[in-house]
């Protein structure tokens, strides 16, 4: 097998390095049959409430909790078998040379279990997916190896340009001189290995098109900047590949993504973390990303008009709404000022009242929610009261929801609370329809300039 | 006017006063006479062998004799009993209310009217005289009568009689009485049921039934066999005087009758239990008697007089020695051997007494295993009528099986699973089916009317019922207990051993590195296996827990975090 593919270091190492994790922890079982012990993994809890926000690091990592899974323990006896199932197709898999995607790992390792329990009526290995999912989540968190380093793949999604050349496997590639393609974002972005470069920053738009745009406007070759893209909600081998630029290559890190509360969670998985799965962070997560935009401040400004202060039907019905917004606004000044708000509010909008009116997108109660989880249900009731949604029985409720704590800084908090106050959403799309001139001449470089992002 | 009235007067005998009002005595239909018939037979059988320490063999057979009347039914049964001596036979079948039984002890029969009933019933319908074979064990010879029964005279008229020398050793009774009546399949099923419920509770007893097939004539008659399957006889009764609480003003006055001559403080020792000499003394204090005084010459007010004072007096509870349980072990054997259960257990409880009789509770149990099946109709037809946990009563009363008017039964009002808990604290499940056999034993069954099919609800009997069945309720929970954690430990062992093999192989690749996987898996395997077997023994040899038994639900698997993601996926599905 090996003897027609050439592999690179890189890749020989990462196999070596796995399969030794891999064999450490089940050998270990092995041990304990022979010394007659019932046989046990002890693995860290993938919970909720064992994933642990490190604010120094900022980063969500896995706590200490764990879940020791038992064979002798009807409950796990399944669990328990996948699991070893599982690590020893991935075992073969880095031994023979193989590069599986997860789906791969689903059918090589399901087949039909004698029937000898009426209890246990499942007939397979795994039935579903999912559950070859699950387990293989609790081997990279027991060998402490990501999946890219145990040489599965997935699909790519991300992709980059800029002046730039790397080395993926036994080829050089000159990002530079990708025509008006971009290079894909390799599965395993740690066998990459950066040969030279020359740019000043990391520049990661959310919106494929958007990047697209940017790259044939010549924005990256003008700016000196990286250009990257997740293509939507960010996938792992992009996360890890932005990281590695801000880690290994010291370059700076910018995120451009919507103006809405979806926008600001994917910023928030790549500098962060995802919530769900935690154990990842600490290798994918970049805690230096900026915010870049687009920010509520950047559309509405720091001091929003008081006409486009948003009031709903009914109130507009009931009281006056001239007075109403006054007091909307008030409440959003003296909430800023409780919640720790101390910076001036001066901060001018990048659109004229007349293009926010073409452009701004009313927000759901979708958005809302979300805010609110991103936020926290106190925060939402400082800005706004009781009113988030109307039941059919004309009760408003908030759901509860403690929020998370990287959001709950006084500039977020502002972001939000205009968020709140003016029930609108923007995509940068938007920005872009604006011209794309203003875009990459105007609004980026200026934002970059003065340094107005969040971190 | 009054003078001039033609009435005329007489009297009616004992035989006529009865035959007129036989319903009394069971005989309402031409099904239920048949039924009676063989029961008053039959139970005459088993009174004359186990309560003399005889193993029965009792053989009942019906056929059709008369090609002519279809409907004209021959019963005989025959059994290996005490025999009657010949010169007593003509007066115990042919004259009502004459018995050997009129003693305090625990009998089927006792009023010395069965047998004279069913001759009846069947002479006045079909004309046909009964006859009767009977040897006791020292008699050289056996005995034959043909005879009827005078209803006005209340006399038997001998037709025809015999004798013959016996050159075998065999004693017992043949008696042959023919009736009108219905083989249908109702009357089959009571009969059948009957003999069924007494096999039951008497595993000592052979039991052979040959009856007409149901489908018609010219066919094989049908044959039943309830064999021996234990050679142990219950305790017989002893007989016993009566208690002094338990009689009244009128059996007083015949009592004082048997000994007319005896001085007053005598009769109350010689004639009752439980009363010595001060006793005696106490109550003829009370009743301002002279002890010297003869019993006969006590007034009618002095008789009032003694038997209040009697009825105020504290006595020691009544004797049971007149009474014959059946025993725990007899009617396991019973259980077990005709309904063919799983599981039976039984419980006879302590002598209790109510209004001066004595009486004894049993109990009995049985699940599992082929007992639905095995059920008597009447049993499945009540079961027809449940909600579940289903309850199959097998009442009996001084041995003789009840099998009608279950609900009016203060047994039934106890066990039926309405009332009883059989799901909640005995751990039934909603469609098992169990089998409750209750036993009442005493000089006096409380019956609830002249039908002597059901059992009044006696607050003293009430309790010791609900106790008894109580505690056989109890002994089939801790069996279902052991049993249900040892199918527990099976099926999990099973569950274990679907999962190792794969585990196995799968391990020992780590082992071998990919090479030779065989035998490493196979000694894996192995471990495990052991493994697996001494975790379930160990588990079945934790202490029993017996009041409760939690069902074994999977815990639900560990929950990945429960913020949703705004992101639709994560994961790639490629
Ligand atoms: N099969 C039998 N073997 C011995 N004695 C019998 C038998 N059948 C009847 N007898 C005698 O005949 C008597 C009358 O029987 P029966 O009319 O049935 O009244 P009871 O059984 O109430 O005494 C019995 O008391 C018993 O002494
Ligand atoms: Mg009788």
């Amino acid at each position: 097998m090996s003897g027609n593919v050439i592999q690179d270091k890189a890749d020989q190492r990462a196999r070596e390095e796995s399969m030794k994790a891999i064999r450490e922890i089940f050998l270990k079982l092995v041990e304990q049959i022979k010394n007659k012990e019932e046989p046990s993994l002890v693995i860290k809890k993938r919970t909720l409430s064992n994933t642990i926000y490190d604010p120094k690091r900022k980063l969500l990592l896995l706590g200490n909790q764990k879940l020791v899974r038992k064979l002798f323990d009807e409950s796990e006896a399944r669990t328990f078998m996948q699991t070893v199932l599982m690590a020893r197709i991935i075992y073969e898999a880095l031994k023979n040379n193989e590069y599986p995607t997860i789906r791969d790992l689903f059918y090589r390792g399901k087949h039909t279990l004698p029937y000898t329990s009426p209890r246990d009526r499942f007939k397979n290995t795994w039935e579903e997916q999912k559950e070859s999912d699950a387990v293989l989540r609790d081997v990279e968190v027991l060998t402490n190896k990501l999946r890219e380093e145990m040489l599965i793949l997935s699909k790519e999604k991300g992709k980059v340009v800029g002046d730039m050349r790397l080395r993926s496997g036994n080829d050089i590639i000159d990002l530079s001189k990708m025509g008006h393609g971009a290079y894909a974002i390799e599965s395993t972005p740690d066998l990459i290995e950066f040969v030279d470069y020359s740019a000043d920053y990391v520049l990661v738009v959310e919106k494929d098109a958007v990047f697209q745009q940017l790259h044939r406007y010549g924005y990256w070759r003008k700016n000196k900047v990286i250009l990257v893209t997740s293509a939507g909600q960010p996938d792992r081998a992009t996360r890890r590949f932005v990281r590695r630029l801000n880690e290994e290559l010291k370059l700076p890190v910018y995120i451009l993504a919507d103006s809405d509360p979806y926008g600001f969670y994917i910023y928030s998985v790549f500098k962060i973390g995802s919530i769900t799965l935690s154990y990842e962070s600490e290798r994918l997560a970049t805690p230096k990303a900026r915010f870049l935009g687009v920010t509520m401040s950047d559309v509405f400004g720091d001091d929003v008009p008081l006409n486009e202060i948003y009031i709903t039907p009914e109130e507009s019905r009931i009281g006056n709404p001239e007075k109403l917004r006054r007091e909307k606004k008030e409440r959003f000044l003296k909430a800023l000022k409780d919640l720790g708000y101390k910076g001036k509010l001066s901060k001018e909008p990048f659109m004229t009242s007349e293009e926010r009116k073409n452009f701004i997108i009313r927000a759901k109660e979708q958005d809302l929610e979300r805010a609110v989880e991103l936020v926290g249900d106190k925060v939402y009731k400082a800005f706004a009261g009781e009113q988030l949604k109307t039941t059919r029985s004309g009760k408003k409720s908030v759901k509860k929801s403690p929020g998370y704590q990287w959001f709950q800084e006084p500039k977020w908090i502002k972001e939000i609370g205009i968020f709140f106050l003016t029930h609108s959403k923007l995509e940068i799309e938007a920005m872009a329809s604006k011209g794309l001139k203003f875009l990459a001449e105007e609004y980026l470089p200026k934002k970059i300039e003065t340094k107005d992002y969040l971190d | 006017m009054a003078e001039t009235t033609n009435e005329s007067f007489r009297q009616m005998s004992p035989a006529e006063f009865f035959y007129r009002n036989k319903e009394i005595a069971g005989f309402t239909s031409a099904s239920r006479a048949m039924y009676q018939a063989v029961r008053e037979f039959f139970e005459n059988s088993l009174d004359a062998t186990e309560v003399h320490g005889i193993l029965p063999r009792v053989t009942v057979q019906i056929s059709r004799e008369d090609p002519n009347n279809p409907d004209f039914f021959t019963i005989t049964v025959e059994d290996n009993g005490i025999g009657i001596p010949s010169t007593v036979i003509p007066d115990a079948f042919g004259r009502v209310l004459f018995s050997s039984k009129y003693k305090l002890r625990q009998t089927r029969g006792m009023y010395g009217l069965g047998a004279k009933m069913a001759i009846l019933y069947g002479q006045q319908n079909t004309g046909k005289p009964f006859e009767i074979f009977s040897s006791t064990p020292s008699s050289k010879k056996v005995y034959y009568y043909k005879l009827m029964i005078r209803m006005d005279k209340n006399e038997p008229l001998v037709l025809e009689e015999g004798e013959w020398p016996k050159s075998s050793g065999w004693h017992g009774t043949i008696v042959k009485l023919t009736l009108e009546g219905e083989w249908s399949k109702r009357t089959k099923d009571y009969i059948s049921v009957y003999l069924k419920r007494t096999a039951i509770i008497a595993p000592y007893a052979d039991i052979i039934f040959i009856s007409p097939s149901i489908e018609g004539e010219g066919k094989e008659p049908e044959i039943t066999l309830y064999r021996r399957v234990t050679t142990k006889l219950p305790a017989p009764p002893k007989e016993t005087k009566p208690h002094p609480i338990g009689v009244d003003l009128e059996m007083l006055k015949m009592m004082i009758a048997e000994r007319p001559s005896a001085n007053m403080k005598d009769f109350l020792m010689r004639s009752f239990q439980r009363v010595g000499e001060k006793k005696a003394e106490e109550i003829l204090e009370k009743a301002k008697i002279d002890p010297r005084r003869r019993a006969s010459t006590l007034t009618e007010k002095e008789l009032e007089s003694l038997y209040k004072a009697i009825k105020d007096t504290k006595f020691i509870a009544p004797s049971s020695e007149s009474l014959s349980p059946i025993g725990e072990d007899l009617i396991k054997i019973g259980l077990k051997e005709v309904l063919q259960a799983e599981f039976v257990d039984a419980v006879t409880r302590k002598p209790k007494s109510y209004g001066g009789h004595p009486f004894i509770v049993e109990a009995g149990i049985a699940y599992g295993g082929k007992l639905l099946e095995n059920l008597d109709e009447i049993a499945k037809d009540s079961l027809k009528g449940q909600q579940g946990p289903y309850v199959a009563l097998l009442r009996y009363a001084n041995k003789i099986p009840l099998l009608f008017d279950e609900k009016a039964d203060v047994i039934w009002s106890i066990a039926n699973s309405e009332e009883f808990s059989w799901k909640t604290t005995y751990k039934l499940e909603q469609t098992d089916v169990v089998a409750v056999l209750v036993h009442v034993a005493s000089t006096k069954v409380p019956y609830k009317g002249v039908g002597k099919e059901s059992i009044a609800p006696v607050e003293e009997l009430r309790k010791e019922i609900e106790a008894a069945v109580q505690e056989v309720a109890r002994r089939l929970r801790v069996y279902l207990t052991k049993k249900r954690k040892k199918q527990e430990a099976q099926e999990k062992l099973r569950l274990f051993m679907k999962y190792i093999p794969e585990i196995a192989q799968n391990l020992a690749y780590f082992v071998t590195d990919g090479k030779e996987l065989r035998e490493a898996s196979k000694s894996l395997e192995r471990e495990l296996l052991e493994m697996a077997k001494r975790k379930v023994r160990a588990q079945l040899e934790q202490p029993e827990e017996l009041t409760h038994i939690v069902p074994v639900a999977l815990p639900v698997a560990e929950q990945e975090g429960s913020i949703e993601d705004p992101s639709t996926s994560e994961e790639e599905e490629e």
